[in-house]
């Protein structure tokens, strides 16, 4: 019984890591159309970013703070100065800009950091470890999972009861109606844009102690997002909830009973979905 | 027009002429390193059938090399007297047969969602090829033997490097070759207008996602050729053959080669190549020039480098005759 606890705890906190990368990419999706590669890179740069800031100040709450507002500022000036400008070429180009952008990425993150995996000592209370339903689990999961409801909980009041939050939902619906009516639309996608990167860089922050910080972490955590919003359906936010919770339990049961094949397993999931509905479970069919 | 044709006629045998004479004259590490680029010019071709010709951007292109090396790879060590085209065969077709299933599932899709399937495909192959030491080797690769060619009245020693070089040079020759006469055929033709305007060629009566998955599948078994060449031209696969990296490569290649160009890929992989074995030499960090000078193609340049030659040769025309106008019969139309 409490090893069954324990891997549902398990799936829940990576669930809501992944919610948080997948959150900003469907956003960001659903608003401009770009697929952003380059999603999972901010992601991962946090996490650098987080490691050196770590080694120099000892503070993780100023981590948690400061890097997603780097990534806040990274987000919004590739939006401006080089999103901005192959929009008229196509949705093709876009998505290869955020490619290349991704690729530059892992590249400088090599160059500075080198390729081998960096270990993260976190101090304080967070290190020890609580006993909650019978099972001892470490303070920090339960910290993490704390963080990503906190942050389902901002972004669904600032999306559903604010002005910005109209607009942004407006937007992502039919950007030009809104544009016409006089929203600064682009204003609006370089403000989505940037709040995704930070999104995706404070998850990268609370991943990089759970998670060992490696120049692979982009990658895998970039095709599970993937996955989720496939699954979830483009643009749904409600659709992302569902689905990491999906992917997160898949993925720590799937190693508890099914170790060799727990890889494929979320594929099947998706292979499932798309033959079922094409659209994604909670996705508009186009 | 017809003057145009002719001059390419004429260069296209004057390319050939020189791949064939070179062996004759060059160093077995440059004739080395040609084999690595037709092999590869071949993967980019294939590629640029879907990107350029076909409009369909996808991640999912290393799987089909992959799994041709694996697969050649792995029936070499099998089936121990197997022949140099049996393993060429089987790894042909076990990345054609993937290609159908994984076309089929990609049916209705295209655009972000292709983008996005695709990578998730090569993702779970990636994953297998991993996972199941057995065939592949897992992380430690697979060791692959390159059997002589027997073709009944004389034995190719393959060993040799110039015999490989000509025999990839005829068969990965001839494939790029048919590649290009695919998009003469009216098979090729229905696949550009549906790129062009998927709507009316429905109500003339196709069906673009059929046109779509044989598409696919054509550049699957393409990539499955060029990945068992891959294969017995390395002695050794190794997993980053099917991984997302070899996606990126042919990305890498097509794209700066030039997509509007039926041999931009051929010159992006040639380019490629070169400055991999060059420019690692002089610096690590070659992959970083390669991703910037990527970003500002996608920026500045978005014809890639057959686009600027283009460009270059039409401003030197201007100069030179002063009436040639401006040239519009590029093998994939605007």
């Amino acid at each position: 019984m409490n090893i069954i606890i324990i891997f549902i705890l398990h799936g829940l906190v990576y669930a809501g890591l992944l919610f948080l990368v997948s959150s900003g990419l469907t956003l960001v999706f659903g608003m401009m159309n770009v697929l952003n590669f380059a999603h999972a890179s901010f992601y991962m740069l946090a996490a650098y970013f987080s490691y050196s800031l770590l080694m120099w100040t000892g503070n993780f709450w100023l981590c948690l703070l400061v890097c997603p507002f780097l990534l806040f500022v990274i987000g919004a000036l590739i939006e401006r100065f080089l999103l901005r400008r192959v929009h008229v070429f196509g949705h093709l180009h876009e998505l290869l800009l955020t490619f290349g952008i991704a690729f530059i990425i892992l590249e400088v993150v090599k160059w500075g950091w080198g390729t081998a995996p960096l270990p993260i000592q976190l101090g304080g209370f967070l290190d020890g470890s609580v006993t909650v339903l019978g099972v001892i689990y470490p303070t920090y999961r339960f910290f993490v999972l704390f963080c990503s409801i906190l942050i389902g909980l901002l972004m669904s009041f600032l999306l559903l009861k604010t002005r910005m939050g109209i607009m942004v939902r407006s937007a992502v619906d039919d950007s030009e109606m809104v544009n016409a009516l006089g929203v600064n639309t682009p204003r609006v996608f370089m403000f989505v844009f940037a709040l995704g990167a930070a999104l995706s860089g404070f998850a990268g922050v609370i991943a990089g102690p759970l998670l060992s910080i490696n120049i692979g972490m982009a990658t895998s955590i970039l095709v599970e997002a993937f996955v989720v919003i496939v699954i979830g359906g483009f643009g749904s936010l409600i659709g992302a909830v569902v689905a990491s919770l999906m992917i997160g339990q898949i993925q720590s049961f799937g190693a508890l009973l099914f170790p060799k094949i727990s890889l494929a397993l979320i594929y099947l999931l998706m292979a499932i979905v798309l033959i079922t509905k094409p659209s994604g479970l909670f996705g508009e069919k186009k | 027009m017809k003057k145009n044709s002719k001059a390419i006629q004429i260069w296209g045998f004057v390319i050939l002429l020189v791949l064939f004479l070179l062996p004759l004259v060059a160093r077995p590490y440059i004739i080395n390193l040609l084999t690595e680029m037709i092999i590869f010019s071949l993967y980019a071709v294939s590629y640029n059938l879907l990107l350029g010709f076909g409009g369909l951007l996808s991640f999912g292109h290393g799987m089909f090399l992959g799994l041709g090396a694996f697969t050649a790879g792995a029936m070499l060590q099998r089936i121990p007297e197997l022949p140099f085209f049996g393993a060429v065969f089987f790894g042909t077709l076990t990345a054609t047969l993937v290609g159908l299933g994984v076309g089929c599932l990609l049916l209705r899709h295209k655009g972000a969602y292709y983008a996005l399937l695709t990578l998730a495909f090569n993702a779970l192959f990636y994953a297998i090829a991993i996972k199941w030491h057995g065939v592949t080797g897992g992380d430690d690769g697979l060791p692959v033997k390159r059997p002589n060619l027997d073709l009944g009245f004389v034995q190719l020693p393959m060993s040799d490097v110039t015999v490989f070089y000509y025999v990839t040079l005829v068969v990965i020759g001839c494939a790029v070759l048919f590649c290009w006469y695919f998009t003469k055929t009216a098979m090729g033709k229905t696949v550009l207008l549906v790129r062009e305007n998927e709507e009316r060629m429905q109500f003339i009566g196709y069906n673009p996602a059929v046109s779509r998955m044989i598409l696919f599948t054509l550049t699957a078994f393409f990539a499955g050729l060029a990945g068992s060449f891959y294969a017995l031209f390395f002695k050794f696969v190794g997993v980053d053959a099917i991984s997302i990296d070899m996606t990126t490569r042919a990305l890498l290649m097509t794209f700066v080669g030039g997509t509007k160009n039926f041999f931009g890929p051929v010159l992006g992989s040639g380019f490629y190549i070169y400055f991999q074995n060059f420019l690692s030499d002089l610096t690590d960090r070659w992959h970083l020039f390669m991703g910037i000078l990527f970003v500002l193609m996608v920026l500045f340049a978005p014809q890639g480098l057959s686009g600027l030659i283009q460009s270059l040769i039409e401003v030197f025309r201007k100069t030179g005759d002063g009436k040639a106008t401006r040239k519009k019969d590029h093998p994939f139309g605007e």
